[in-house]
């Protein structure tokens, strides 16, 4: 009986839902990292992060900035000659990494993400400024005032909400979404 | 009166005696089974060999035996062995029935009391049909000595040459205007750099000139009737608007022509050739033919000038297409392959940048004969590259396109990184996801690459792109890549891109196969009748495939396969006659209600229907006993020899133990 | 009039505003009735996945229940949740287990969805709906001489592959073309644009933009067509950033296809959200108005 489910594997259940073939498949041939356009900002590429999960190594893996530097745009997930959606892995590689709380420091995305499922759940619309205070504080002082800048663009020409929006049937899409896991207690 | 029937059970060594009890079976066997027929039963370590089989001849000489059961393994692999042995003791060999107890038993349970229970039920089941089982003969066929074989190519031309030699009449239909196929395209051949042409033509002029060969170019296949030994093809010979028997090949028509048309067969579209043409000046036959779908005097109803300067009068405008029938013994399809459309892959940018060019395109810029002289240069004609890339597995390797490996491609962009470097000094980069070079000679090729300096980058080339970013690669071609040996992204700027696209199967290989009874898998190649010991025969008998028709191979395997498809028929010729398995459907013609059901539904088209008796009947050569039209008649008036309605019902019964009287066989514990 | 149930999506009542606000115009014009559907909720973009991936098809799910009562098609302006609302559409027809899952939760808000639903995007409902022919007929202002970018962007395309070339569109510029402008042929135009990365990864990000208007100025686009407010946030309000960044000095405005569609069906600028961005529209006005 196998202890410990090992790394790999974890990360192909993690997949169950995805429609592509498993990662097991992938033939490391390079035309993922060759066609994504974040690849500059990433420790590794997308090819090296298949590689490390079937060697199972975990700790480098989550420890590595790529699944965060990933945009979603699904690129790679058209080309890959295995039919592998790499995209949905990295995906998968995120809420791994949010479920185990392990990843590499100073990242944004993390705390972005969880702030937005919290104030969707809370009010079942985005509402930008207060998924500021996620970032800001990651921010140099530069881009600060960068951001600030364009923020007051912004909100002089109307585009920018002053205050959050609910939905009118808050509560019981509050209890749907308890149906799947558990948050937005009332408090 | 019973059968007397003996049982033998084979141990084969621990593979069925590990599981089932095998002296437990023989003795159940030969109680039990007793009042069925069963005389003797016996079980022995290896049936299969010549002291098993010889206790069965004794057997049936001692104990005058008239049917025998073996239970060993599976029929595939021995029933002919058992069959022979019986045959030589004087016992019809159809009278011999082998039931498997290992792949459909031992194999597969672990369980050792139900596996040898099973075991029992088994036999009990052979047991109970071979008393219902007669003595057949096998069907004997003469055998045509004339064979046809389908496309000129290297495979077609091969098999032609082996047949002729070897003194019978070969017809080689070839769609072309000549023979040659697209190893007459190609410059130079991997891994010696042989001149193609060079070792080509002297086959093509053998086959020329050949006196047992009726060479028909231009000419397509309509119909086959018949079946092996005594096909009937009907083939049609298109116009070439030329009288053959008058022309010299003198070249003086196609040199006065003033119609030019873009050469979208054989120079791959980077040339022209005229109205009235031949395909290549070494083409074999040397008679040229007119496009009449270009051709001014079919469009519009001037010119003439091939007629005018004609110095034999062979021009004829208004030649017929002829239709012949020819009478063969055997059929060997080598149509070869079309090469994968790399327009499909928009961001390699083929079609759209200029500048990349596909594998047999880039063949006709490197051969002397070319349209650039043998000058490897780029689309405008005269720049020479500095800087080229060549692209591997382009639609090959690819779930989204071709998922199959084309086999040839890694040696072929070798060849051209060699080329290149030969031709040009400039610098070589080879994009590859994996080198395959497993024939002979093909490794040292490859180290040979690696020694004149050749950029080998591992990985598959994302985009091809002419976006410049930085100043160096502005006026460039970008390979856009994933060095996956060093991991990290490359953007390589290059001059001249070379995409090796991967082979297909030729776009009506469906078509075809459906015209000869063959089959073609789901990636439209024909199907051999067993990829691995017998790749050049088909389930059809009479029609064999070889070549690339078959699968992506390279020249010496083509060579090989038309050798093979050769020598499998001239061993039937000499033979003059075969011998066909008599486990055929047949029709009671007394039951048939003429439906015609059963006509369309057999895949072997081995079923005629007679319109003045209103039935169908089965043509017993045709015909490979899969039992589908067994099963459709509804009237069930079609039984199969060797496969009948009460044999295996009454093998059903025998597996079910009902033909024992006593109640359930006890399970040893 | 066609109707659909309409799908706006949270940004289009903020930084998309100016889409919002054009779409309406256009559709009354091209007698598209798009009635929004009732007390929709964000669809979660792509900052879902990383947390729970049944959670973000459910929050889709509940959108697309709604939906369905109302028989009519799904149509959303916004790529990203265009792109979760077809495949959680197309997963719910395929996946039963996952339908379950999904409507268990959806039954807590007296909800049920089948996945029946006609997903489409609002650029597609013009084009294959209303047809080219009838744009054309209704097109009194044609933005002659206006040579425009067609940016297709990523989630509008794929992860699809079941649909005609995704390496290689064509039908933004052939709705461009029949508003009377000329599109420009550039291969970066479904090359991302960096998403959400903006926040994620301010540096990723720009660089990404940058590369996209580069690649757009240097083809002499006068503006750039977007069919996504997140693509349109990138690539107009941050261009100032790119600029800091990077050293450029790029101004070149960016307008969603539906406010280029309202100028040619005669709508005044102001009336489709267009004097409201960060980089200005006029050098694009100048020539689209110069027309007659």
């Amino acid at each position: 009986m196998v202890d410990e489910l090992s790394f790999s594997y974890e990360v192909g259940n993690l997949m169950y839902a995805s429609h592509g073939e498993p990662i097991t498949n992938c033939l490391q041939c390079g035309t993922c990292s060759g066609t994504c356009p974040a690849v500059e900002f990433m420790d590794h590429t997308p090819r090296q992060i298949i590689g490390m999960i079937r060697a199972d190594l975990k700790d480098e893996v989550m420890a590595s900035n790529t699944y965060w530097t990933c945009a979603s745009c699904y690129y790679c997930t058209v080309r890959c000659p295995a039919e592998i959606d790499i995209a949905d892995m990295m995906y998968a590689l995120k809420r791994y990494s949010m479920w185990k709380g392990q990843f590499q420091e100073g990242l944004i995305g993390p705390d972005f993400s969880e702030a937005f499922v919290k104030m969707i759940v809370n009010s079942g619309r985005s509402f930008e400024p207060l998924l500021a205070a996620t970032y800001l504080p990651k921010f140099s002082a530069r881009d600060i005032i960068q951001e600030g800048l364009t923020a007051t663009g912004l909100v002089l020409s109307g585009k920018m909400p002053l205050l959050p929006k609910k939905i009118k049937g808050l509560k019981k899409f509050q209890q749907m979404v308890r149906r799947i896991i558990p948050i937005g207690e009332p408090s | 009166m019973t059968e007397r029937i003996g049982v033998y059970i084979c141990h084969c060594g621990t593979n069925i005696a590990g599981v089932v009890n095998v002296a437990d079976v023989s003795k159940w066997a030969g109680e039990k089974l007793a009042d069925q027929g069963v005389v003797i039963s016996r079980d022995y370590k290896f049936m299969c060999s010549s002291l098993g089989q010889e206790l069965i001849q004794k057997d049936i000489k001692e104990q005058k035996l008239t049917r025998v059961v073996v239970a060993a393994c599976s029929p595939h692999l021995h029933e002919k062995t058992f069959r022979n042995a019986c045959k030589g003791a004087g016992l019809n060999p159809y009278l011999c029935e082998l039931v498997s107890i290992r792949e459909q038993d031992s194999w597969v349970h672990t369980d050792k009391a139900a596996a040898t229970a099973k075991a029992k039920a088994i036999v009990s089941g052979g047991v109970a049909r071979v008393i219902h089982q007669e003595a057949l003969e096998p069907l004997l066929v003469p055998i045509h000595p004339d064979t046809l074989v389908v496309g000129g190519g290297i495979a077609g031309i091969q098999a032609a040459l082996e047949i002729a030699d070897a003194g019978f009449r070969v017809y080689l239909v070839e769609r072309e205007p000549s023979i040659g196929g697209h190893m007459a395209q190609f410059d130079k051949t991997f891994p010696t750099l042989d001149c193609s042409a060079c070792i080509l033509t002297p086959k093509m002029v053998d086959v020329g000139n050949h006196p047992n060969i009726t060479l028909l170019t231009w000419s397509e296949v309509q119909k086959v009737d018949g079946y092996v030994g005594n096909f009937a093809v009907t083939i049609k010979k298109k116009p070439r608007y030329i009288k053959t028997e008058d022309c010299t090949g003198c070249g003086i028509c196609w040199e006065k022509c003033p119609k030019k048309v873009l050469d979208n067969v054989f120079e791959a579209g980077m040339g022209n050739r005229k109205a009235v043409y031949v395909p290549f000046p070494q083409a074999v036959p040397k008679y040229p033919v007119i496009d009449d779908v270009n051709c001014t005097y079919y469009l519009k109803g001037t010119c003439k000038a091939c007629e005018k300067f004609c110095p034999t009068n062979a021009i004829d405008f208004n030649q017929k297409a002829e239709e012949i029938t020819v009478q063969v013994g055997n059929i060997i399809l080598a149509t070869g392959y079309d090469l994968f459309d790399a327009r499909r892959i928009p961001q390699y940018g083929y079609g759209r940048l200029a500048n990349v060019f596909t594998n047999l395109e880039f063949e006709r810029i490197c051969n002397a004969a070319g349209p650039t002289g043998g000058n490897i240069v780029l689309r405008d004609g005269k720049t020479a590259p500095k800087t080229v890339g060549i692209v591997h597995c382009v639609g090959s390797r690819d779930k989204n396109y071709n998922a199959y490996c084309s086999a040839i491609c890694c040696m072929q962009s070798l060849k051209f990184a060699h080329l290149v470097r030969e031709r040009t000094g400039a610098e070589v980069y080879n994009f590859y996801i994996d080198i395959r070079t497993p024939s002979k000679g093909y490794e040292e090729f490859y180290q040979r690459l690696l020694e004149e300096g050749t950029r080998f980058v591992r990985g598959k080339v994302a985009e091809v792109t002419n976006v410049a970013r930085i100043p160096e690669e502005e006026g460039k071609l970008i390979i856009q890549v994933e060095d996956t040996l060093i991991g990290k992204q490359r953007r390589i700027p290059v001059d001249m891109v070379i995409l090796s696209s991967g082979m297909q199967a030729r776009h009506d290989s469906k078509d075809v196969a459906k015209l000869f009874g063959i089959s073609c898998s789901a990636d439209a190649w024909y199907i051999e009748r067993h990829p691995k010991l017998d790749p050049v025969a088909t389930m059809t008998d009479g029609v064999y495939i070889a070549g690339c028709a078959q699968g992506p191979k390279d020249i010496p395997a083509s060579v090989v396969q038309g050798a093979a498809a050769a020598a499998r028929i001239l061993g039937k010729i000499q033979q003059k006659e075969i011998a066909l398995e008599p486990v055929r459907a047949t029709i009671n013609q007394d039951q048939c209600s003429g439906c015609r059901i059963c006509n369309n539904l057999c895949p072997f088209n081995a079923i005629l229907f007679h319109e003045d008796k209103m039935v169908s009947e089965v043509n017993p050569a045709l015909c490979q006993g899969c039992g589908t039209c067994v099963a459709a008649c509804p009237a069930g008036a079609i039984s199969g020899t060797g496969f009948s309605n009460e044999q295996i019902l009454s093998q059903i019964d025998g597996l079910l133990l009902l033909n024992i009287s006593k109640t359930a066989v006890p399970v040893e514990q | 009039m066609k109707q659909y149930a309409y799908y706006p999506g949270c940004s289009l009542e903020s930084l998309g505003k100016g889409y919002h606000v054009s779409t309406m115009k256009v559709a009354e014009a091209l007698g598209v009735e798009l009635k929004e559907i009732e007390d929709w909720n964000c669809c979660g973009a792509t900052a879902y996945f990383p947390v729970d991936e049944l959670l973000a098809y459910t929050l889709t799910a509940r959108n697309l229940a709604k939906a369905e009562k109302t028989g009519l098609d799904f149509v959303a302006p916004c790529s990203a949740c265009y792109k979760n609302a077809y495949f959680t559409n197309s997963y719910l027809q395929k996946d039963a287990d996952l339908a379950e899952h999904i409507n268990y939760a959806l039954e807590a808000d007296n909800l049920h969805v089948n996945g029946t639903s006609k997903v489409r995007h609002l650029i597609e409902v013009f084009i294959n709906d209303v047809g080219l022919e009838e744009i054309k007929n209704k097109v009194s202002n044609p933005l002659k001489g206006l040579r425009v970018a067609p940016y297709y962007g990523c989630q509008i395309l794929r992860p699809r592959k079941d649909h005609e070339d995704v390496e290689n569109p064509q039908y933004f510029e052939n709705l461009l073309s029949t508003l009377g402008a000329e599109p420009v042929d550039y291969s970066t135009k479904t090359r991302c644009c960096g998403g959400s990365l903006i926040i994620t990864n301010r540096r990723a990000a720009l660089d990404m933009v940058r590369i996209l208007l580069q690649d757009a100025i240097n083809h002499n686009a006068d503006v750039i067509a977007t069919t996504c407010p997140m693509c349109d946030v990138n690539l107009e309000v941050y261009q100032a950033q790119v600029n800091r960044e990077f050293g450029t000095q790029y101004s070149i405005p960016v307008m969603y296809f539906t406010q280029l569609m309202g100028m040619a069906l005669g709508f005044a600028p102001g009336h489709l959200g267009i004097g409201k961005q960060q980089v200005s529209g006029a050098s694009m006005l100048a020539i689209a108005q110069n027309t007659k």
